[in-house]
Formats: C-alpha cells, sequence, structure tokens
C-alpha cells in the first residue's frame, strides 16, 4: 500500500507512505542518496540509477529516521554569497592560525558565548558547522534552548577581539539564513543581533 | 587545443602542491599550538582550505563531468564532516578540563554551566563564578 504525500492531506508534501503507515519514505532524501550511490559508482547508467533507488529505499525501510520538517529553501544569490565569503574567510583564516603558529609570543585564549538570533535546528546547525571554518571559530558547545554557541577564540587579550569575534558569527549567521532560511529566519536575523554575551 | 590542457595541467599541479603545503602548515600547528582547544583551530581551518585546493588541483588534471561530481561530494562530505569531529574533540577537551583553566582569560561557558537548568544560580556558586575574573589570574 503506497500512497503519496500530495493526495494525503496529513502528510508533509514529498513523502510516501509503505507498509501501512509503520514506514514514511522521505523522496528527496532517497533522490539525494541516489545521486550520491551514482557518484560514487562513477559512470551514470540505468543500472546504477536502479541500484541506487533500491539501496536507498532498502536503506530508509531499514533504517527509519525520525520525520523532521527541516523549512530549507534554497537562495541561489545567498548560495554564492556565502560561497565567496566563505573562501575568502577560510584563506585569511589559514593566514592567521599560521601567523598564530610561527608567533613565539604568549596568547591567552577565551571562550565567547554568541546567542544567534535563528531558531530553527538546521540554521543553527549549518552556522556551527560554518563557523568551524571562519577565523576564531572552534565551537565548543552549542546549547539548542536559548540557540547560543560557545566559541573558543585565541587571542583574547586583544580588547577588539572578543567584539570581532561575535561579529564574525552573526555575519555567518546572516549569510546562511539568508542562503537557506525561510522568510520568518530571515526577519529574525535582520533586527539587530541580542546584546551581551550568553543569557537568556 | 594541447595548450588549454598543458595550462590546466600545470595550474592543476600547482594548486596540488598549494593544498599539500597549507594541509602541512595544519600538520604543523597541531604540533607548535599547546593545548587541545587551540589546536583544534589549527586542525579544521587549514586543513579544510588545503584539502579544497587538492580536490580543485584535481580537478584540473581529471577534467571529466562525472568525476567533478565524485570530488564535489568529497568537498561537501569533507566541509560537513569535518567542523563536527573538531566539535566533538573541544567539546570533550572543555568538559574534561583539559583546557588548562588559567590559560584561558574569561569563560562565558563556565558561567552557563554553573547556573541551574531552571535559570536561578544557587547562591555560593553565583556568588563565586558570576563576575567574570577581570584578569587573568596568573
Amino acid at each position: 500500500m503506497i500512497s503519496l504525500g500530495f493526495h494525503d492531506p496529513d502528510l508533509p508534501p514529498y513523502r510516501c507512505v509503505v507498509l501501512g503507515r509503520r514506514r514514511i519514505l522521505d523522496l528527496p532524501l532517497i533522490a539525494w542518496l541516489t545521486v550520491v550511490w551514482v557518484l560514487l559508482w562513477g559512470n551514470l547508467s540505468w543500472a546504477n540509477v536502479l541500484n541506487g533507488v533500491l539501496v536507498a529505499v532498502v536503506l530508509c525501510l531499514v533504517f527509519p529516521l525520525p520525520v523532521v520538517d527541516l523549512r530549507l529553501r534554497l537562495h541561489p544569490l545567498g548560495i554564492t554569497r556565502l560561497a565567496v565569503c566563505l573562501l575568502a574567510d577560510m584563506y585569511s583564516s589559514g593566514v592567521k592560525v599560521a601567523r598564530q603558529m610561527f608567533d613565539s609570543r604568549p596568547y591567552r585564549a577565551a571562550v565567547l558565548a554568541v546567542p544567534l538570533r535563528c531558531r530553527s535546528d538546521l540554521m543553527l546547525t549549518a552556522t556551527a558547522v560554518a563557523v568551524s571554518n571562519v577565523p576564531d571559530g572552534s565551537v565548543v558547545e552549542v546549547r539548542r534552548s536559548n540557540a547560543t554557541l560557545f566559541v573558543h577564540i585565541l587571542e583574547a587579550d586583544d580588547p577588539e577581539a572578543a567584539d570581532r569575534a561575535r561579529r564574525s558569527v552573526w555575519r555567518m549567521e546572516e549569510l546562511i539564513v539568508r542562503a537557506f532560511g525561510d522568510h520568518e529566519e530571515i526577519d529574525r536575523v535582520r533586527a539587530a543581533p541580542r546584546p551581551g554575551g550568553g543569557g537568556r | 587545443m594541447s595548450g588549454w590542457a598543458q595550462t590546466a595541467d600545470t595550474a592543476g599541479a600547482v594548486l596540488l602542491l598549494l593544498g599539500a603545503a597549507v594541509s602541512l602548515l595544519g600538520a604543523i600547528g597541531m604540533l607548535r599550538l599547546p593545548d587541545v582547544l587551540s589546536r583544534s583551530h589549527a586542525a579544521t581551518n587549514p586543513q579544510s582550505l588545503g584539502m579544497l585546493l587538492v580536490l580543485a588541483g584535481v580537478a584540473l588534471r581529471l577534467r571529466s563531468g562525472i568525476d567533478l561530481g565524485t570530488l564535489g561530494l568529497i568537498g561537501f562530505f569533507q566541509l560537513l564532516t569535518g567542523p563536527v569531529a573538531a566539535h566533538l574533540v573541544a567539546r570533550v577537551a572543555y568538559r574534561t578540563g583539559y583546557v588548562g583553566r588559567e590559560g584561558l582569560l574569561f569563560d562565558e561557558l563556565d558561567e552557563q554551566l554553573s547556573r541551574r537548568p531552571d535559570g536561578g544560580a544557587p547562591a555560593a556558586a553565583a556568588a563565586e563564578q558570576s563576575p567574570p575574573p577581570p584578569d587573568g589570574t596568573a
């Protein structure tokens, strides 16, 4: 018994129910797994595509994932801007870490709380992953309840460093949300960052 | 036509060398920096840049559609999983106290961890912990 999400109002779209409602198949997930399978085999043929679909369906049936509403939107312009900024930041981050390691001057590190503006789990995760790739970024802890990132920064004895690190995290958050977020999140990001470190 | 192929091969070789050099820099950083949390900076940032450079170099030498897709997939998964691993290492290092507390100038996570989950700070801990230490107790 298979019914698609388009016909069934109490299902999210692009989902498909099999085995009498005991398993819900996420069709975009199956498509993505098939793409990965084909890319791993390295040539595009009908046999590969069919095998990929088969493996993906079996995987989703045997290891079901909880149904999550990702609320993922793709904004092409935002994604381009995010990619360019990420590359530039990675370069400057590499330069900075390199300078740090050949600098014999002792420095003081610190752990900084950065409250984020976005609320959805996906945006929080994406921001944490992106922050790990930019300067001043080593995420020590993520607090989901109040959407706060705790980052470890080098050179905290420079009084401006903490501010700079906070601003860079907020900028990265804004880039991420403008690339992947829905309108609600974008509105939230447009507001001024919450002042102060940590707290509710 | 072979001129373009020659150029792409050379550029690919340069990118490969550059990526390897950047990764080497990250490895040197792992050796030189003093504690786990600082080392995790050196482990993630230069490595992901070096990996992207190596992938770009390989892409310039392979130059075929499906291989580019596979390389893109490798880059995507590396960028996604590297930070997760680094975060877990950093988190474990922090929670087990391998940071050298005297090395941290201020610690805003410690304030939140020692606060009670209901939001009310326990009296003793609040008296001790709530003002961030203005000077690093050397």
